[in-house]
């Protein structure tokens, strides 16, 4: 009895599984960073980080509690987070312009010279 | 940076490296503070005054202390260790430092305080040197800072002469 009736709850949990998993594959087709991305994201985190400390700790020493200053600079350093490390759009404006695999068939690479084998060879 | 784990490990260093940052500049602050504590000791009474029978001298007494110690607290403050001590010189020591109360301030706002109250510690001597004997009231205290290293300063009181006779 309880086997034949927890199936198909199994069955639904099956469902929402594959479902969450498809809705996941399309969120991390954010793409990666692009060279400019990159360095943008790595100077806008270090300028964020040094403004909110600044700020942090004016407002800590003003209102004479050190307390706050470790809030304000916490607070800060989530926001800095979540601006530079996720892959966002802006991140990606200057992208890389790949040939195309027709393209790069066209013009073969040179092929590596078959010395290692030889030598092994010799070698037995 | 071309990688979600590489930037968050690059913020999350820069990120401790500034808190560590902030944290000594947070200590170097106190420098600026000069406090101007203030305290007054008064003996009101010697409840009781005797020779042990391992021949030590012991006294009791009474005193009520008041101080005003605000002035210590920054924003880096965590708390302040408080004691009075007697402090008197015999021929055997150069000096005896008998601490005969001690509290702990956790804010500015019990920093000014005053007290009445018998010795919380006992007052014996190392021998029986205490008959008439003029001893110095210090109030000590020790500065703990939230980051940052401990200050220690004191503020030596006008004595109190002993009685000549055990009571």
């Amino acid at each position: 009895m309880f086997q034949i009736s927890s199936l198909p709850s199994i069955r639904a949990l099956a469902m929402v599984l594959r479902k969450s998993r498809s809705l996941s594959i399309q969120r991390s087709k954010l793409k990666p960073m692009d060279w400019k991305g990159q360095k943008l994201a790595e100077e806008l985190m270090q300028i964020l980080l040094l403004v909110f400390a600044v700020v942090g700790f004016v407002t800590g020493y003003v209102t004479g509690s050190f307390q706050m200053m470790v809030l304000v600079f916490a607070g800060g350093v989530v926001l800095t987070t979540l601006v530079t490390v996720p892959n966002w759009p802006f991140f990606n404006r200057n992208p890389l312009k790949w040939l195309d695999p027709i393209e790069a068939e066209k013009h073969p690479k040179p092929q590596p010279q078959p010395l290692n084998s030889k030598k092994k060879f010799s070698k037995k | 940076m071309h990688s979600f784990g590489y930037r968050a490990n690059a913020l999350l260093t820069f990120a401790v490296t500034i808190l560590a940052l902030m944290c000594a500049m947070a200590s170097v602050s106190d420098n600026f503070n000069s406090p101007s504590p203030t305290s007054k000791v008064q003996v009101l009474n010697i409840n009781w005054f005797q020779k042990q029978p391992n021949g030590n001298d012991e006294v009791s007494m009474t005193l009520n202390i008041s101080a005003d110690l605000q002035s210590l607290f920054t924003w880096n403050t965590k708390q302040v260790f408080v004691f009075l001590a007697a402090e008197y010189e015999t021929p055997k020591n150069a000096l005896n430092q008998i601490s005969l109360w001690d509290g702990i301030i956790p804010s500015k706002e019990h920093a000014k305080f005053w007290i009445h109250t018998s010795n919380k510690y006992r007052f014996i001597d190392q021998g029986s040197n205490l008959r008439g004997k003029e001893f110095n009231l210090t109030l000590h205290w020790h500065v703990m800072p939230k980051t940052g290293k401990m200050f220690a300063d004191k503020i030596v009181m006008s004595g109190y002469r002993l009685p000549q006779e055990y009571r």
